[in-house]
């Protein structure tokens, strides 16, 4: 008993004061960054990144990053011929709206799941929501098809670093008692099912939010027999936060911001 | 048993069977057999000399050979070597006969084969779907190359079938796919008797993507960040798997600094998986200060890897021929510093742990995975050292600088949750004290070597030993630098079904706790 309370004493407290005190980004890998006028267009890096992030446009002369779709992997710094592109340490990405993450024009794949729910979702709505929620939150997280490292990162919400419960935001078992969907993964075939269950059971109003890249667009697994290039196929999505997976704060900062509170 | 008195006792033994055999990459031993004889060769390596399967796959090769072929990976873990049995399947017979009754590791294995690639398992004794669900129509397998990768078909509507258990007051719970914690889907079926659990079935592949498809015809450069994205935890495990297999094709050594810091990723890797597990086990019999202690050192594991590259799941830190960038010089200092703090914590929070009574009443004699059991499904890891397998791939077949390194390997015998807890603990000092001896004995030098193009068709093993266990790899090269076929054996895939029978007979309330000590992952068994 004593040794517990000396640990106690010894670590009063962890936690850290994100979002109102920015961490020590010196060192975080974030958002690749483009000089444009260094650029030569070459396209070295539009061949080569893994899950096909970088686009060029020949006509405009410009090479832009889709960051929905980015795996942050660093592989197009690291080729460049003319050291044009670097990691800035940017990881506060997530936006409401998935063109902001773009540079080419988002094709959407049709919805086909039926679902009443859909219409009544608007911006009206979130002002409500808004009203209803006030500063308190419960979220259930979904795994729609993550390689379980997005799903970690959430995990770390809850530990004395971050405990999100201080920002009244806590974690629910069922999502009978959410108002927040956290998704991760690209919702894949057979997950399809339980996601669309999942959403039909949370109660209106309700929040999507789409966390990694997997979730915003499908990242490296898009369009595989079994995936879906992300999950706004199948739900509306209110923020996207981009990352592979996004770090903590990142979280933080996207489930704030779809409550206007940053 | 050396290779040359393997291949002459086989010879002696089936001499008709044996159609060729081959030694490369230096321990791995091809015998390519015939169809008819695979299951009594199986069974004489499995059964009589005691080899484990390590993995077993197809691969379409109709467009080399005409035909089909399926490998199967024995290992003798005392001599280092692989034994890989290759039987070739024509076309027009499109089924093999199933070792599974003689060989109890290969069950699983089959099934995959099965629906992937549509090749019949004769005389297994339940070849029920595996990868896909009811909803994937009949007739379609993605792994044939002339399926496509983007090919969605329609979503068809056939009931799952469950293992029914029948008798007076037995009733069934579902559970998932949809968990109540933060964790992947999965949908287990339970069949109790009151409280005690007489049967649980794991419907697992809910986020089955599709990865090893993905692979075939991706480039080696991208196809690795693929390999680091199959299992999140177990980043820098896969990814040096995936690394050693294409080198070994390449024919490259990596330099000696690159081997050394490997070894810190991977053990850093461990430390961080292990503080994880231990921490959900404290936090599943609500024993919340002990949890929140290891999450404080989980966390200040991922300090350390946000130091030395910036990325807290380890990404893009490998490479093959080597790492990425020198991410160690400099920081040494700092780092054994944050490595005896964790090491100071972890010593006296385990003094805590163990004197409470509560907690150990809770994890003693709980979900007790039997040696014999063990054995005879392969089961790999913290799981199966927990029950008496003694095997670790860092041991058994030495890679990147572990051969030049001083450790143990943890071996208790009870199989209980208990047990797993002492294994994972005893080997989070184990991995602290292999980062303190890479640091202190890394050699200098440069941290990778250029890749030259590689041959087309070639084959090459990796292993590593990930946080979870036994962690097999298996490539075969395309032309013009492309991947023809990458199979991956997660140590998940060897363990789910040895946690299904390690809850029978527990109560109901035990599971999440049972699961957790295993940690399994959803993902790198799904694919």
């Amino acid at each position: 008993m004593f040794k517990v309370i000396k640990k106690i004493l010894q670590y009063p407290r962890l936690t850290q004061d994100y979002p109102r005190k920015a961490p020590d980004a010196r060192l975080f890998i974030g958002k690749p960054i483009i000089d444009q006028d260094h650029c030569i267009l070459c396209g070295e890096c539009v061949r080569r990144c893994p899950s096909g992030a970088i686009i060029m446009n020949e006509e405009a002369g410009r090479v832009g990053f889709n960051y929905d779709t980015c795996l942050f992997c660093t592989l197009c710094a690291e080729v460049c011929p003319e050291a044009a592109i670097t990691m800035s340490s940017a990881f506060e990405l997530a936006e409401k709206d998935r063109t902001k993450l773009r540079a080419s024009t988002l094709v959407v794949e049709d919805r086909n799941i039926p679902d009443l729910s859909y219409e009544i979702i608007s911006d009206l709505l979130r002002e409500k929501t808004q009203k209803i929620f006030g500063r308190s939150l419960s979220i259930r997280e979904v795994d729609a098809g993550s390689c379980n490292g997005c799903d970690y990162e959430i995990n770390a919400l809850n530990n004395p670093f971050n405990d999100i419960e201080r920002l009244g935001i806590h974690f629910v078992a069922s999502p009978r008692h959410a108002d927040m969907l956290l998704v991760t993964g690209t919702a894949t075939r057979n997950m399809e099912l339980a996601l669309v269950k999942t959403y039909n059971a949370t109660p209106d109003p309700k929040l999507v939010v789409a966390v990694g890249a997997c979730a915003c667009s499908g990242g490296i697994f898009k369009n595989s027999y079994a995936t879906r290039n992300g999950i706004d196929c199948i739900l509306p999505v209110d923020v996207y936060i981009p990352g592979c997976p996004p770090r903590p704060q990142a979280i933080i900062y996207g489930i704030l911001k779809v409550l206007d509170r940053i | 048993m050396t290779i040359i008195k393997l291949k002459s006792n086989l010879l002696d033994i089936f001499p008709d069977d044996i159609h060729r055999s081959t030694l490369i990459n230096k321990n791995e031993f091809y015998i390519q057999v015939d169809s008819r004889s695979i299951v009594k060769i199986c069974t004489y390596l499995n059964g009589e000399l005691g080899y484990a399967l390590l993995t077993l796959f197809a691969n379409d090769e109709r467009t080399l050979t005409g035909k089909y072929a399926i490998y199967y990976g024995f290992a003798d873990r005392k001599k280092s070597q692989l034994i890989i049995i290759k039987t070739e399947i024509a076309p027009t017979a499109m089924s093999f006969q199933s070792i599974s009754a003689k060989v109890h590791a290969a069950s699983g294995y089959e099934r995959e084969i099965k629906d992937l690639f549509g090749l019949i398992p004769l005389g297994h004794p339940d070849a029920k779907r595996l990868v896909f669900h009811g909803n994937w129509p009949n007739g379609l397998f993605p792994l044939r190359k002339d399926y496509d990768l983007h090919h969605k078909p329609h979503f068809s509507k056939k009931e799952t079938k469950f293992k029914k258990i029948t008798g007076e007051g037995v009733f069934e719970i579902p559970v998932g796919p949809v968990h109540a914690g933060i964790i992947e889907p999965g949908h287990f079926r339970f069949s109790l008797a009151g409280e005690p659990i007489l049967n649980l079935e794991a419907q697992l592949y809910y986020v089955h993507k599709g990865i090893e498809k993905m692979a075939e015809s991706m480039s080696v450069e991208k196809c690795f960040y693929l390999s680091e994205r199959i299992s999140g935890d177990e980043t820098f495990a896969n990814s040096l798997a995936y690394c050693q297999a294409i080198e070994k094709i390449a024919g490259v050594a990596v330099p000696p600094r690159a081997e050394y810091m490997r070894v810190l990723f991977a053990e850093l890797e461990r430390l961080t998986s292990h503080l994880g597990d231990l921490a959900g086990i404290c936090l599943d019999v609500a024993y919340g200060f002990a949890a929140f202690q290891f999450r404080m050192m989980r966390g200040w594991s991922y300090l350390i890897a946000d130091d030395l590259c910036g990325m807290r799941f380890l990404r893009s830190v490998n490479k093959p021929g080597g790492l990425r960038m020198e991410f160690v010089e400099g920081k040494e200092k700092g780092l054994i510093d944050q490595l005896m703090k964790i090491k100071k914590e972890l010593e006296e929070t385990v003094v805590i742990i163990k004197q409470n009574t509560m907690f150990i009443d809770r994890v003693e004699n709980t979900g007790i995975l039997k040696s014999a059991i063990a054995f005879d499904l392969n089961a790999v890891g913290p799981g199966g050292r927990a029950s008496g397998i003694s095997h670790d791939v860092r041991k058994n077949f030495p890679y990147a600088a572990y051969d030049k390194l001083i450790f143990d390997t943890p071996n208790y015998v009870d199989g209980d949750v208990n047990s797993r807890i002492r294994v994972k603990l005893h080997e989070c000092f184990i991995s602290i004290s292999l980062m303190l001896q890479v640091i202190e004995t890394m050699p200098k030098g440069p941290i990778k070597e250029s890749l030259p193009e590689l041959l087309s068709h070639q084959v090459a093993f990796g292993m590593t030993e990930a946080p979870r266990g036994e962690n097999i790899h298996w490539i075969m090269t395309g032309e013009n630098d492309t991947i023809f076929r990458y199979k991956i054996r997660t140590p998940s895939f060897c363990n789910w079904p040895a946690l299904c029978h390690a809850v029978s007979g527990n109560i109901i309330p035990d599971f999440p706790l049972i699961n957790k000590s295993f940690n399994l992952s959803y993902a790198g068994n799904d694919l």
